[in-house]
């Protein structure tokens, strides 16, 4: 497919490969440990499971002008893009790259670091642990946000979220921890996917059959108005494209304020918004809508984004 | 069957402790808030002498406000609360060298991080996400974090409280210790596979089975200590090894990174380093395309 092309293609539709492609500049994205490699789980074929030679995730490194930009693209169609050893050690690696890479900026332009500063962009698509070799899935999510510590203060991580399966379970953590996060109203994101809440707790409590309901608590228009996302986009790869080339021209300061957690300073603000919670003990995310000020909230699924953009009222921030 | 400590986390804390030194809620220069959190026991204890921060799961308090919270469940409150002990405690040393600072001692037992919809719209993986940054934060900027599963270590909750530590330890399976992501029984009817089958697959790989030797095998627990009575001394052993790496800047030969490299050498994950190895090879060979 045509660069062009690809930039008007709809993300949700988009294969983690596309993705990573259309998010850098053309002709730039170069995959590393990709299929080619053939670096495969080694744990599925004891289970009987099929393997994909690239574990159901892209990594590799393009450029967004100057910036080298290192590229996680999770793949949905694989195992619901769940993290197993080879996934989350193709994860790790390009953290590590990323770190190695600022390294050298700061070293080569100690005085335009803001234009040669490497980031890394994620394009979640998981539900966190890959069952069939659970144990290496979890040691590599504890891995992932160790080195998402290691990278403030040097280099931006930047979350992408608007494919098929959103982003849950331990990825949903690690979405949180990183510096900015870019959603599409069709991107979800969240901790407890809405299946283990039924199972958990009981269909009174999320009928996980209810889509409007997990759009309007995981969706991407939800998290806006929480700003636990910092910026909504349309779904096309272009408008995500467009959204990161936005944000890595502005200061690396600006983008560390886009952060809900990482601090004392910001988990008082969180912790004030859960005394919240506790108070209005919300039934429906409408709720939380309206308190914010948004007179009418059961407009708000149907609109468009330009619309919702003008209109909607967001959570104040405490800590700017 | 040994004498367990699953749902006993104030009696391993008090275990822990020199006898009569745990002050709850105390950490650092602050007083936390008593009502807020009830799931975590945060406070101050001495270890052998040595004066640490702990964190503990409370397996018998319920939280009014957030019904989803029991039986050692970290929810939105727990999870901050435990956070804001960690960022006390960093507060408190800040003008401390690395390996001077005082250590944060995390006693794990917990079945998992609250699932609800309220948990959702407010955003639980926040919560989670924040406990875990304070944690690494901590350990990077020079304090000792060991952590001790005496009972339930349970997917999420685990990686929330528990795989940030620099060191990890675990009582054995004999005390009742329960690590993993989904029990077998879970697996197989997601992956369709007969238990008796993944039972006996199981001895043959330790990536999916729930268990303690498991986690060692992979690197995910450093040391199996033998008994309870035992977890004082050992806790203290670790503390003073990771205090020693840290006076000399060795930041990398303990956490979530040296377990990488822990369980290449137990050979239970062989598959992570080459991957690793095969992309920074094939970067340096197009780095200068991208780093000017």
């Amino acid at each position: 497919m045509r660069y062009s092309e690809l930039q008007r293609k709809s993300f949700l539709e988009a294969t983690a490969r596309e993705r990573a492609i259309g998010l850098t500049d053309e002709g730039s994205f170069t995959e590393l440990a990709g299929p080619r490699d053939r670096m495969m789980s080694p744990h599925l074929p004891i289970l009987g499971e099929a393997v994909s030679f690239d574990d159901g995730v892209v990594t590799g490194v393009g450029l967004v002008g100057e910036h080298p930009v290192f590229v996680i693209s999770q793949e949905g169609k694989f195992i619901g893009g769940a993290v197993g050893e080879v996934h989350g050690a193709k994860m790790a690696g390009i953290f590590r790259l990323a770190l190695t890479a600022y390294d050298h900026a700061a070293q080569e332009h100690p005085h335009d670091l803001e234009r040669y500063r490497p980031a890394v962009v994620v394009s979640f698509e998981t539900g966190g642990v890959r069952l069939h070799e659970a144990n290496a899935g979890l040691l590599a999510h504890a891995e992932i946000m160790d080195l998402i510590q290691d990278t403030k203060g040097k280099v931006p991580v930047i979350s992408l979220i608007g494919s098929k399966v959103g982003c849950f379970g331990g990825m949903g953590f690690v979405a949180a921890a990183t510096d900015v996060i870019l959603m599409s109203p069709q991107g979800r994101l969240g901790l407890t996917g809405p299946e283990v809440i039924e199972q958990e707790i009981g269909k009174e409590e999320f009928d996980a059959s209810d889509k409007s309901l997990i759009s309007r608590t995981t969706g991407g228009k939800h998290k806006y108005i929480m700003c636990d996302c910092n910026e909504l986009v349309e779904d096309r790869i272009g408008a995500f494209r467009d959204a990161l080339c936005g944000l890595l021209n502005r200061p690396y300061s600006s983008l560390c304020r886009c952060r809900r957690i990482g601090s004392y300073e910001l988990v008082r603000e969180q912790m004030a918004l859960v005394r919240l919670a506790a108070q209005l003990n919300p039934s429906d995310s409408k709720d939380i809508w309206r308190y914010y000020g948004n007179a009418e909230p059961d407009l708000i699924p149907e609109m468009e984004v330009k619309e919702f953009l003008k209109t909607a009222h967001r959570r104040p921030r405490e800590v700017e | 069957m040994e004498m367990q400590m699953i749902g006993r986390g104030r009696d391993a804390v008090a275990m822990l402790a020199d006898e009569g030194s745990f002050q709850e809620n105390h950490v650092g220069n602050a007083v936390m808030d008593a009502e807020f959190g009830p799931g975590a026991v945060v406070g101050t204890a001495r270890i052998g002498g040595v004066a640490v921060t702990m964190i503990a799961n409370d397996a018998e308090a319920v939280n009014p406000r957030f019904p989803v919270v029991y039986f050692g469940v970290i929810g939105m409150e727990e999870a901050y609360k435990m956070a804001s002990a960690v960022y006390e405690t960093i507060e408190a040393d800040r003008e401390k060298r690395p390996g001077e600072k005082r250590p944060l001692v995390l006693v794990v037992d917990t079945p998992g991080n609250a699932p609800g919809k309220v948990e959702e719209i407010f955003g639980m993986n926040k919560a989670t996400g924040a406990y875990q940054l304070a944690l690494a934060e901590a350990r990077k900027c020079g304090h000792a974090v060991v952590a001790i599963v005496i009972g339930r270590a349970i997917s999420g909750a685990f990686l929330c409280h528990g795989l940030q530590a620099d060191r990890i330890l675990a009582l054995p399976k004999e005390y009742g210790t329960v690590i993993h992501v989904m029990p077998l029984s879970s697996i197989s009817r997601i992956t369709k596979m007969d238990i008796e089958r993944l039972e006996e697959l199981s001895q043959k790989s330790p990536v999916f089975a729930s268990g303690v030797d498991f986690f060692h095998r992979l690197g995910g627990v450093e040391e199996i200590v033998s008994a309870p009575e035992k977890m004082a001394e050992a806790v203290s052993r670790h503390i003073a090894e990771i205090r020693c790496h840290k006076a000399k800047g060795e930041f990398e030969k303990t956490g979530p990174w040296s377990r990488g490299i822990l369980g290449a050498e137990r050979q239970g994950r062989t598959a992570r380093p080459a991957v690793l190895a095969r992309m920074q090879q094939e970067f340096s060979q197009v780095s200068g395309r991208y780093l000017r």
